[in-house]
């Protein structure tokens, strides 16, 4: 068999941005400097692309993570300010782990309410997130009254901000998640189940695979990728807000169609969406480092998957059929 | 014929507006008045427009648009600098909004049927086109002052009786637009060819295909129709707002989307009605107005929304889960079938 | 032990049959059609004539499909020469075949399910005529007609999704007749259907060829195109290798023609005493599907299950399987009882399942096989860290890729590139890896070749003597007959026949089955 390298357009297209971004700005786009600020910034998209990736692995998508995300700030910061009496930013170490540990079991609880609509129940992905979605950004908004809360203590803000040696602890913390998703969906049963059951919910019920299971794990796991993302964004930013990064739901669907995940569901590599979102941070900074308007970065982004995607069209690489919802029902009809 | 109606989205939905309704009447009479139920109209007249759209584009194909927000807005941008530099008319500013919106619909459409891509994935794409690009050339200032034109449109309503407050009130013509575009849309979808082939190309594309119906056609009319429709919503958005505010709009996809699915639209496409679409809008704006007349804090409503949803679709996927256990699939000998 | 096939040469005539002074309504001559460099026809000559039932056969890829599409202009072919009605086609487009009164009902009846049968039947005219604004009122009027021409009653309000597979077939059947047609061409038109169902298709099938029309049937079911042809044909491997008129074909000459080769079953003896029981059903019962199912299999043991369409037969494995679990009843494995109320229940207790419907549901076909022979192993093949074994995983699927003989060029190739008969072997050696103590398996031989057939009867008597409970459900009767030990017929739900076969020939299973069936039919005759 011949070999081929998986996902090379993605490669080239790196490259290009890159030596693009340089030969625009040679002074300040290839120093230290920048590659240091570009590495505080791209984890926070990178955790929610993951996030966004390992559902749409499975075959479905979830609408309600930025929600989540939200929810995991707000919840952890309250418990801060009722743990430590009120003064959040001198809260102990202890009372921080606590609250944190709060913020990640209410994630995780949409992401068990996400996976059992749509793994038990089956209701079709879209339609569930996209309730849960409303639902949780109601509780963040009721939870805040529409208020900002403000002031964490210095772990939360270390998270965001510290640097070990020359390397920023959001960068560690996104190669250790990096590291640990891609043993997750390459080297377990369970990543190996999320790729089957995406490719085809009913064979993989037929050959014993425990869809139910299967599917509610992989949207805890997307509520996981958000309550970090929740976490890098509370250090960067001391505060947390019922309506934060609401835009950045559809960048993360974005960044996954850009990585070459299969909006499908069933295949897609975790390297092309990390590329991916290399390509976009890279773009994004490059961009603002021109002085130019911060929001051409989301025309280029948007501009740029319309070029993969027809890329990908002229390529052979017809991927996503039309008629894929009438395919799926197709299967969901033999389903029980 | 009843157990006809008691299978459709529709009547629950119906039912549940009705007995939220009551409830809201009981505890404040206020809301059945005429000049309630008026001001309730105008103020949802922008998502009532769109979720026609909407409802046309999940027919199609199930998978949502969500770059007619950014389409409005970018159209509202422009329409609102075009007026205040070049003057012009209220006609003149829908002729221009619409060519626009139709514009940007198409380039969807087109864009959606050569590459063979979900809706969603690829509007996700120029709604961050079209909403970037309105940001790097409005450097996303507001525009308090806007033409006047806008502010008058705003204030034509039929009728005129006085309010509790002593103030005069009607039923304002964009309510009325948006009462015209549920008549258009029920029209176009139930008594046109082309509207019969929305359906039938949402139900099996292959089939439609093969009776000869021209999907590419079809697909560019509704896209053609959601940008059209995104361009009424706008010029009707800067008469109810009377400014123009470049990220006002943008964010509220999600909301129309989940009403249109309220309303009974699929996911798989080939379904979804006029009426239920409708109804949908009509619950946000009870559950919305109701908090308001009842006094209990707006910041309720997602909640009250989001837990509808959630109930409304465990419900439905209970009843079909009960509804496949009991069909039959052998006609077992000697048993009593109910 | 294992079935023999001998090759035997084949001479046959190409007869034109009976009919030469009737009129040819359409003739085709040394049509070619090329697929990159694949030839799926080689210079076939093919003809119907007015009002004649034409029944087209041939195993997968022979090219049948290539032969329809050709006729109804969707493929112009690459050279050969075709008439209708005396004239001269040089390129046949689709506007013409419609125009001439050609249609095909494809297997998937091309059907809108979210609209009513009304506008299904009268889709076709309404986008024909042009019309810009609808009539629902002519809708109903085009409805009516059709359905009147073919004397059938169906509610044209209801949604089409709501129908039956057949009440479905006769929506498209409808819409074809809505214009004047000449030549329907039905596509696998029964794979589908019950029984009864079929005989009412029969019933409008000859009735419209009374009126004139003329049929092409395409098959792969031998006994209904016994059934129903006036001539068969015979298409292997891209090459028209006979035209026969129905008295001059029986089943066993036409799977000769089919194949290229003779079938010769050896039957299965299975053990000589099955003591000990392996598996023990009794009273297994769950509402709509079946009622009161008792029986035992014993180790080593192949037990058939056969019976007509919608007889409960793959319901009842689907609730042993744990897919759609049993109301009441009890299940005894090795002497303990066991509850099923999950796949992963019943693939606990040793039940392995080879479905039916190998595209949706055998495997995931765009996955590689490597993929494909692991997931209920999946678990075994973890190291001491507890990550998947790549080594380990790779030389599992490697031993049965060798062990069952898969042609495949490399474990990594996504199994939809596969043949039928590979494919099928990729599912059982999923079930083979996880050393199953009872494997059912549902029509394991629909769509594989005569080749791939006895390589799988082979995998299976294997399976049987080294200890396993086999349950064979399947509708061919000479594979029951001659692979099982005993069978169960099932109708209605209920098991009605216990049969020894060493004591029955084919005939008298067939007879038991096809007698069930008329049986059936008096008594939904009755409750009509």
């Amino acid at each position: 068999m011949k070999k081929r390298v998986p996902n090379l357009s993605l490669y080239i297209l790196l490259i290009a941005v890159v030596v693009l971004m340089t030969v625009l700005n040679p002074v300040r786009f290839p120093t230290r400097r920048n590659f240091f600020s570009m590495a505080y910034q791209l984890p926070f998209l990178a955790f929610l692309s993951m996030g966004q990736m390992v559902p749409m692995l499975a075959g479905g998508i979830n609408l309600a993570i930025i929600a989540t995300t939200n929810l995991t700030g707000i919840v952890t910061a309250m418990l801060l300010s009722w743990l430590s009496g009120g003064s959040s930013w001198d809260a102990s170490l202890f009372i921080t782990l606590v609250a944190m540990a709060g913020g990640v079991l209410a994630a995780l609880a949409v992401g068990a309410l996400n996976g059992f609509l749509i793994g038990h129940l089956r209701i079709p992905d879209m339609l569930a997130t996209l309730g849960t979605m409303t639902l949780v950004e109601g509780i963040n908004i009721v939870l805040t009254r529409g208020y900002t809360l403000t002031g964490f203590p210095d772990f939360l803000i270390a998270i965001g901000n510290d640097a070990w040696g020359d390397i920023p602890i959001p960068f560690i913390i996104f190669v250790v998640l990096t590291i640990l998703l891609g043993v997750l969906l390459n080297k377990t049963s369970f990543g190996y189940s999320v790729y089957m059951i995406g490719s085809n919910y009913t064979a993989s019920k037929f050959s014993a695979i425990d869809t139910r299971k299967v599917i509610i794990k992989a949207y805890m796991l997307s509520s996981v990728f958000a309550a970090v993302t929740s976490f890098i964004m509370m250090g960067q930013m001391n505060s947390v807000k019922a309506n934060y990064a609401e835009s950045y739901l559809l960048v993360s669907i974005l960044a996954c169609i850009l990585g070459a995940i299969d909006p499908m569901g069933g295949s897609g590599r975790l390297s092309g969406l990390v590329v991916s979102v290399l390509i976009l941070q890279v773009v994004s900074t490059g961009v603002n480092l021109l002085r130019m308007d911060p929001f051409f970065v989301r025309a280029m982004w948007g501009f740029i998957v319309i070029v993969v995607i027809a890329m990908n069209h002229y390529g052979q690489h017809v991927k996503f059929p039309l008629g894929f919802h009438r395919w799926k029902r197709a299967e969901q009809s033999v389903d029980q | 014929m009843m157990k006809k109606l008691t299978k459709q989205t529709e009547f629950y939905l119906a039912l549940l507006i009705i007995a939220l309704s009551i409830f809201i009447t009981l505890n404040n009479p206020r809301f059945l008045t005429t000049e309630n139920i008026f001001g309730l109209l105008r103020s949802f007249s922008v998502m009532g427009i769109m979720s026609v759209g909407v409802l046309f584009v999940l027919i199609l194909g199930g998978s949502p648009d969500v770059s007619f927000t950014a389409i409005a807005q970018v159209v509202q941008y422009i329409v609102v600098i075009l007026t205040l530099n070049y003057g012009g008319n209220i006609f003149l500013a829908f002729l221009v909004a619409c060519a626009l919106g139709v514009l940007m619909g198409l380039l969807n459409g087109f864009l959606v049927h050569k590459f063979k891509v979900p809706t969603i994935i690829i509007t996700i794409a120029t709604s961050n086109i079209y909403f970037g690009l309105l940001y790097v050339f409005s450097k996303g200032e507001v525009i308090f002052v806007i033409h006047p034109m806008f502010r008058e449109f705003g204030q034509l309503a039929i009728g005129s009786w006085v309010g509790q407050h002593g103030t005069p009130y009607g039923l304002s013509l964009l309510a009325i637009i948006w009462l015209l575009t549920l008549v258009a849309g029920w029209f176009i979808l139930r008594r046109t060819q082309i509207g019969r082939n929305i359906y039938a190309i949402g139900g099996n594309e292959i089939a439609a295909e093969r009776v000869g119906i021209n999907v590419f056609k079809t697909r560019m009319f509704v896209f053609g129709v959601i940008g059209f429709l995104s361009g009424v919503a706008a010029i009707v958005h800067a008469a109810i707002v009377q400014s123009a505010i470049p990220n006002i709009i943008v964010g509220q996809e999600m909301n129309v989307i989940a009403a249109v699915f309220l309303g009974g639209a699929g996911v798989f496409g080939g379904k979804g009605t006029i009426i239920g679409t409708f109804l949908g809008i009509l619950l946000l704006a009870i559950v919305s107005n109701g908090l308001t007349l009842l006094g209990i804090s707006t910041y309720w409503y997602n909640v009250l929304i989001g837990a509808v949803i959630v109930v409304s679709i465990t419900i439905s996927a209970i009843q079909q889960i009960r509804q496949e256990k009991t069909r039959v699939r052998v006609q077992v000998e000697g048993e009593v079938t109910a | 032990m294992v079935p023999h096939f001998g090759v035997e040469p084949q001479q046959i005539q190409i007869r034109t049959g009976c009919c030469d002074s009737m009129s040819k309504f359409l003739q085709m001559v040394n049509i070619q059609k090329n697929y990159g460099g694949v030839k799926a026809l080689k210079g076939v000559d093919f003809s119907i004539d007015q009002a004649e039932i034409h029944c087209l056969i041939g195993e997968n890829g022979s090219g049948k499909s290539t032969l329809i599409k050709i006729i109804s202009g969707d493929v112009q072919p690459d050279g050969g020469e075709i008439q209708i009605e005396g004239r001269h086609y040089p390129r046949l487009r689709q506007i013409d075949s419609l125009n001439l009164g050609i249609r095909v009902i494809y297997q998937d009846f091309a059907l809108f399910p979210n609209l009513t049968v009304a506008e299904n039947i009268a889709y076709s005219q309404l986008v024909e005529k042009g019309d810009r604004l609808v009539n629902w009122q002519e809708i109903h009027e085009i409805a009516k007609a059709a359905t009147e021409k073919i004397q059938i009653n169906l509610d044209l309000h209801e949604l089409v999704g709501n129908l039956s597979v057949a009440n479905q077939q006769m929506v498209a059947i409808c819409r074809a007749l809505t214009k004047d047609v000449r030549l329907l061409i039905l596509d696998e038109p029964t794979s589908a259907l019950s029984k009864v169902e079929i005989d009412q298709q029969f019933k409008v099938v000859f009735d419209l060829q009374s009126k004139g029309i003329s049929i092409m049937f395409v098959s792969h079911k031998l006994n209904e195109v016994l059934q129903i042809a006036h001539k068969v044909s015979i298409l292997r491997d891209g090459e028209m290798i006979a035209t026969l008129p129905r008295e001059e074909v029986d089943n066993d000459k036409l799977i000769q023609l089919m194949s290229g080769r003779k079938i010769t079953y050896t039957r299965y003896k299975g053990p000589e005493t099955t003591n000990g029981k392996l598996l023990e059903v009794k009273g297994l019962t769950k509402k709509n599907n079946f009622a009161d199912v008792s029986f035992s299999l014993g180790r080593g043991e192949i037990l058939g299950i056969t019976g007509l369409l919608g007889s409960g037969r793959t319901e009842l494995a689907l609730a042993l399987y744990g897919i759609a679990p049993a109301d009441r009843g009890s299940v005894v494995i090795d002497g303990k009882p066991v509850t099923i109320h999950s796949v992963q229940d019943a693939v606990r207790a040793g039940i392995g399942y080879v479905p039916e419907d190998r595209l949706t549901q055998g495997l995931v076909m765009k996955k590689s096989v490597r993929e494909n022979v692991v997931p209920i192993v999946i678990d075994q093949l973890r190291n001491k860290l507890g990550l998947l074994d790549n080594g380990e995983w790779r030389q599992t699927v490697d031993h049965w890729i060798d062990e069952l003989g898969i042609k495949v060029a490399h474990r990594d190739v996504e199994v939809r590139t596969l043949s039928g008969g590979n494919q099928q072997k990729v599912v059982l050696s999923k079930w083979l890896a996880s050393k199953p103590k009872i494997l059912i398996l549902d029509n394991p031989t629909a769509g594989v070749d005569v080749a791939a057939k006895s390589s799988i009867y082979e995998v299976v008597r294997n399976m049987a003597e080294q200890g396993v409970g086999v349950i064979l459900i399947s509708d061919e009767i000479p594979e029951v007959v001659n692979n099982c030990n005993r069978i169960l017929i099932m109708r209605n739900g209920r098991l009605v026949e216990h049969l020894e076969t060493q004591d029955v020939t084919e005939e008298e299973v067939q007879n038991l089955v096809e007698m069930t069936g008329t049986q059936q039919q008096q008594i939904s005759g009755e409750l009509r």
